[in-house]
């Protein structure tokens, strides 16, 4: 029971050590795999209300990418004191940053387009296959450093 | 000479050299026995450390050794000693000198603890 009261207190939760990275993470990963899914089925079903979900999700994909990156360099700083990283370490750092500037950039196009009462165009295609890819990568060795898949 | 001779001559340092094998050997094991250890290892493997409680002597260098595919650092409770973050097969050692706990943990993963003992 002192487990369960644990995961119920404000205070644990949010001050374990270096949890909140790993718990945050899964916020972009999750609306920007959606918001693609939704844009590429939108396309090809030519749904309207399909593409305004894709687009919503792509937006809270691309604002939960702050957070995620803030906690992650919090983590780097306190928990690693800022120490220069090698390794899947920096191979995590680096995809990350790519990461969130493919969210962010199609966010961006879609945004344009909207404004402009264009379609997107066809390069976001391509854009959006590199951005899931890099996601998948950066995710994968998250996962890989936290233990949870590979290790 | 008799046969009992013979024998006896043939066996006094068969026996001789067994004996004194013996007693070497005694004498060794009492000695390694008798004097402090040095050195101990502690391995990382698989997100733990191990052995998980180390006890040892005051003077003595504690190494530990990442085997996992993982980075892992060793960073005391009470930030007596830290380490880089060590990739794999990499190495951090720490001398102990005054006796005492020292807990440990892995400062990537919280979730991985160890405890020194000096004594």
């Amino acid at each position: 029971m002192i487990g369960v009261a644990k995961a119920f207190d404000p205070g644990t939760v949010l001050l374990a050590k270096h949890a909140q990275h790993v718990v945050l993470v899964h916020f972009p990963i999750a609306l920007f795999l959606t918001g693609v899914a939704f844009d590429w089925v939108a396309r090809w079903k030519k749904r309207k209300a399909l593409a305004e979900a894709a687009y919503y999700n792509l937006l809270l994909a691309a604002a939960s990418t702050l957070p995620v990156v803030v906690t992650g360099v919090l983590a780097w700083q306190f928990q690693l004191e800022g120490e220069r990283l090698k390794g899947i370490l920096l191979l995590h750092l680096v995809m990350g940053w790519a990461s969130t500037l493919l969210i962010c950039a199609v966010w961006w196009v879609h945004f344009r387009a909207r404004r402009r009462g264009t379609a997107s165009p066809g390069y976001l295609r391509v854009v959006e296959c590199v951005a899931v890819a890099a996601v998948a990568l950066t995710g994968h060795l998250g996962g890989f450093l936290s233990g949870v898949s590979g290790g | 000479m008799s046969r009992r001779v013979w024998i006896f001559v043939l066996a006094a340092p068969v026996v001789a050299a067994a004996a004194l094998l013996i007693s070497g050997g005694r004498s060794v094991t009492a000695s390694a026995g008798q004097a402090p250890a040095s050195s101990a290892e502690v391995k990382i493997d698989n997100f733990s450390f191990g052995p998980t409680t180390l006890t040892v002597a005051p003077g003595t260098t504690v190494t530990w050794t990442n085997r996992d595919d993982i980075p892992h650092t060793v960073v005391s409770d009470d930030k007596v000693f830290k380490s880089k973050v060590l990739d794999t097969d990499e190495k951090f050692s720490f001398t102990f000198t005054k006796p005492g706990t020292y807990g440990y943990f892995c400062s990537i993963h919280p979730k991985m603890t160890g405890k020194v003992v000096v004594q």
